[in-house]
């Protein structure tokens, strides 16, 4: 018994090394970006030996960082939101409905998982420039509503019919609308599903690159991956700045995930799995 | 159920509708448009037929920007999920440290493929770079990342793979919590030793997880267009070029929608046609308990 226990304290000690020796680039990163320039060519691997946060001040104010923050934040937000709404409300009709129609409806729903984005993006520049929408942030959300459709209403379908039809029958004899069904007692009930999909949806949003770079432009606000692109560009190897630059656009990303990792492994894995 | 009908429909319609607007139409007008010479602004163009693919097949920078593509996507799915199913074996267990591990492997994940690129081109830099430092610290050779096209597309994968396989290993971890342990216990009765139960008991069992992972990783392999415009920009001259580059650059560059159209049609048929095959191998290797 000793032994296996040894075993496992040595396993445990083996694998955090190898996960900290992962994460180097990320301690270069967060040195770096404390670092004047000429430091970070001499010593690129210590501790900061005299410690500035002038990288951050200069990288917020050159990339405009509190713009590209508001734009990510209101793009990323208002798309989850739309999807949200738009898919649980069509999934709960396909999941409740039995008969031919809605079976083909769902079929015809899940077409799009398959279909990498660069299909639609080319052809939906067109489309989005006849509606006058190009360059503009509903432009892009309305893109990015049709883009994850199918694989959004795949887990609220599958979520919903988990649960009983008994509930929202219930429901309607009461004298209920389906809308006051759905909102006041399907909704809740699909919590769980909706924080994969939310999870899901926030991290491929607020991370996407190539299409708010042909979508919105920078005439229609740069987003922080397009923004930060666009910036260290400018500065190619002033890596202080590109470090700082860096930092600004991960920590917020890195905070979230770090105080809610439950939920993102639960809902990754039960997105993933199930699905 | 009177309304049924009027309160379905209202369910439905706005869903539905941006989905055919913004998925179904363009899928149908990228295949149009691949028989087309649309250049993107005209309001005319001529349907010239298989035109383009013949085109295609002829241009040795597409012929270039496939090999690149099926390298990244090879490279890649290979690490995710050799070093993904060790990874997962390892970290499937109740401990402190190792929960830490869990979390540190999948912070990369959650970054831009953006930001992790330029942290990297900083890594790999041959003068001063983080990697190069350390080799010449240990007392060994510099190496050159960007020696030649194939090299710096191998590093390129490498990148790619640091940023997202804590996924990877998330979806094994779930996939092993799912293997009843009885089935260890009775297979330790037995006198089984590690690597016995690891390929008669854990890889069998793991399948479904494989399949999963398998599909994800080649589909996001063939896609790959972020990391690599980062780093190289496609260059040299296109040679570290991926196909979704070639595409977009054609499209948006050149002004030529219809054969920048017609190479994502093939890439689309490419990934189509690997799922396939993979779910139905899957489906034979799939066991029962």
């Amino acid at each position: 018994m000793r032994k296996a226990a040894i075993g496992g304290w040595i396993k445990s000690i083996l694998v955090l090394i190898f996960a900290l020796v992962y994460l180097a680039p990320l301690y270069i990163a967060v040195v770096n970006s404390v670092k004047p320039y000429s430091e970070i060519i001499k010593t690129p691997l210590n501790l900061p030996q005299a410690f500035t946060l002038q990288n951050f001040a200069d990288a917020f104010e050159t990339s405009n960082m509190l713009e590209l923050y508001r734009n990510s934040i209101v793009i990323t937000g208002s798309s989850v939101a739309v999807l949200i709404l738009l898919t649980s409300m069509a999934a709960y009709v396909i999941a409740r409905r039995r008969g031919k129609v809605y079976q083909a409806l769902y079929v015809f729903s899940l077409a799009g998982i398959m279909i990498p984005p660069v299909v639609t993006l080319i052809p939906s520049i067109k489309t989005l420039s006849a509606l006058h929408l190009l360059y503009t942030m509903p432009g892009l959300l309305m893109f990015y509503a049709g883009t994850y459709f199918s694989t959004i209403i795949f887990l609220y379908v599958g979520f919903i019919r988990t649960i009983p039809a008994s509930l929202d029958e219930s429901a309607y004899m009461d004298g209920a609308n389906p809308f006051r069904t759905f909102f006041s007692i399907i909704f809740p009930l699909i919590k769980p599903c909706t924080a994969t999909a939310v999870i899901f949806l926030g991290m491929w949003i607020w991370n996407d690159f190539l299409n708010p770079m042909y979508i919105l432009g920078f005439r229609g606000g740069k987003t922080i991956t397009t923004g930060i692109y666009n910036a260290i560009g400018a500065y190619t190897s002033m890596w202080n700045l590109v470090f700082a630059n860096v930092m600004l656009a991960s920590l917020p990303i890195i905070i979230l995930y770090l105080s809610m990792q439950k939920l993102f492994m639960q809902g990754l894995t039960s997105g993933a799995v199930k699905g | 159920m009177k309304h049924s009908k009027l309160y379905d429909t209202l369910f439905l319609a706005p869903g539905f509708l941006i989905y055919l607007i913004f998925m179904i139409v363009p899928v149908v007008m990228c295949f149009l448009y691949s028989f087309t010479n649309w250049d993107g602004i005209s309001v005319t163009y001529r349907i010239i037929g298989l035109k383009n693919f013949e085109n295609l097949f002829r241009d040795a920078s597409f012929y270039q920007a496939m090999q690149v593509t099926v390298i990244i996507m090879i490279v890649t799915t290979l690490i995710y999920n050799v070093l993904g199913i060790i990874l997962a074996t390892l970290l499937n267990d109740k401990g402190k440290l190792l929960g830490i591990s869990r979390s540190a492997i999948f912070i990369p994940t959650v970054m831009s493929s953006v930001v992790v690129a330029f942290i990297w081109s900083y890594m790999v830099q041959t003068n001063g770079g983080v990697i190069n430092s350390v080799i010449e610290l240990l007392g060994g050779q510099t190496v050159d990342f960007y020696r030649t096209p194939t090299t710096t597309i191998f590093m390129i994968s490498g990148i790619i793979c640091w940023n997202s396989l804590g996924f990877f290993v998330v979806i094994y971890i779930s996939t092993l919590s799912t293997i009843p342990q009885e089935i260890y216990e009775a297979c330790m009765v037995d006198g089984a030793g590690w690597f016995q139960r690891f390929f008669h008991i854990t890889l069998p069992l793991l399948a479904p997880g494989i399949t999963i992972n398998c599909i994800l990783a080649v589909a996001g392999g063939l896609k790959q267009y972020d990391h690599v415009k980062v780093i190289t920009g496609g260059g040299p001259g296109g040679a570290t070029q991926t196909v979704t580059l070639f595409s977009v650059e054609k499209a948006f560059e050149y002004n030529r929608r219809g054969y920048s159209s017609a190479a994502v049609i093939i890439l689309f048929l490419i990934i189509v046609i690997l799922s396939v095959i993979q779910l139905s191998i899957s489906k034979r290797h799939e066991v029962e308990y």
